[in-house]
């Protein structure tokens, strides 16, 4: 590329002119060659999620996840008091969004989604406890009927 | 309007897996009523504390519903019902493509609180 300021041919990656030292992206850059090219949205949503700098400032008008469907599902199949925890981090999120608090909203949102999968990992661990016990007792009822046959 | 994509391969065979294993639960709940059969995975907190969660009589519900009995199955667990009623609400949408805006709204997550934990209340008084 040229510079703009002297005009010398310089490389294409090189960031500042050879000839006269002065940064070669100062001036106006020239047009993307096509009309196709986009540059990223400023509020993508998940850019910067759960980084350092993206969390102190969430960008307003991105979606914060409120897991109630996942939350109400596990308290409904795992029958555990943890999933009525993430249901209450859930309907947090849509009242914290409702009055603009983002960081509260995303901050709700993250501890919606870890009660949720606390839960789940509760409850599978209790339906197998359970299923054990359950197969534990019905050993002499098979073994019995499996004699008398 | 309306528009429909077709799914991609992994999604169809998602799909196709899940009516499977939909189909081989519903025929094993259809045949064998969960009242009085044992195998069927019986709810941890219930077995602990004695008292009912607000989900105990889901599978003796559907049970009921395979055979078309909706009042024993209303009475085995009403709360499925309503959040059967709330799937129908959001049917139109998701039908769309789009997500559903009451789920975003605060009125939809202090209700499903209310109605989850006021349910696991009442009905172990």
């Amino acid at each position: 590329m040229n510079c703009p300021h002297c005009g010398t041919s310089n490389f294409d990656n090189a960031s500042i002119c050879a000839n006269c030292g002065r940064a070669l992206h100062a001036a106006p850059p020239p047009p993307p060659p096509t009309n196709t090219y986009m540059p990223p949205p400023p509020s993508s949503p998940g850019a910067g999620y759960g980084s350092a700098a993206g969390y102190g400032a969430p960008v307003p008008g991105a979606r914060v996840p409120n897991y109630l469907i996942f939350a109400v599902f596990v308290t409904f199949c795992c029958c555990m008091p943890l999933g009525i925890v993430a249901i209450i981090f859930g309907a947090q999120v849509n009242s914290k969004l409702a009055v603009g608090d983002y960081a509260g909203a995303t901050e709700a949102s993250r501890k919606a989604k870890l009660f949720c999968w606390i839960a789940v990992a509760l409850g599978l661990g209790g339906f197998i406890i359970a299923m054990v016990i359950n197969g534990a007792a019905l050993i002499p009822l098979i073994l019995e009927s499996a004699a008398t046959r | 309007m309306a528009q429909l994509s077709f799914p991609s391969f992994s999604n169809r065979l998602l799909l196709g897996s899940a009516a499977v294993v939909a189909a081989a639960g519903g025929w094993v709940l259809f045949t064998y009523p969960p009242a009085t059969t044992p195998f069927y995975p019986q709810c941890a907190f219930r077995m602990l504390t004695g008292l009912d969660c607000p989900g105990c009589g889901t599978t003796r519900a559907l049970h009921h519903l395979l055979h078309g009995r909706i009042e024993e199955a209303f009475f085995l667990n009403p709360l499925l019902f309503v959040i059967l009623l709330v799937a129908l609400c959001a049917a139109p949408s998701v039908m769309r493509g789009e997500r559903p805006g009451f789920l975003s709204k605060p009125w939809f997550g202090w209700g499903s609180f209310a109605m989850v934990a006021g349910w696991w209340v009442v009905r172990n008084l």
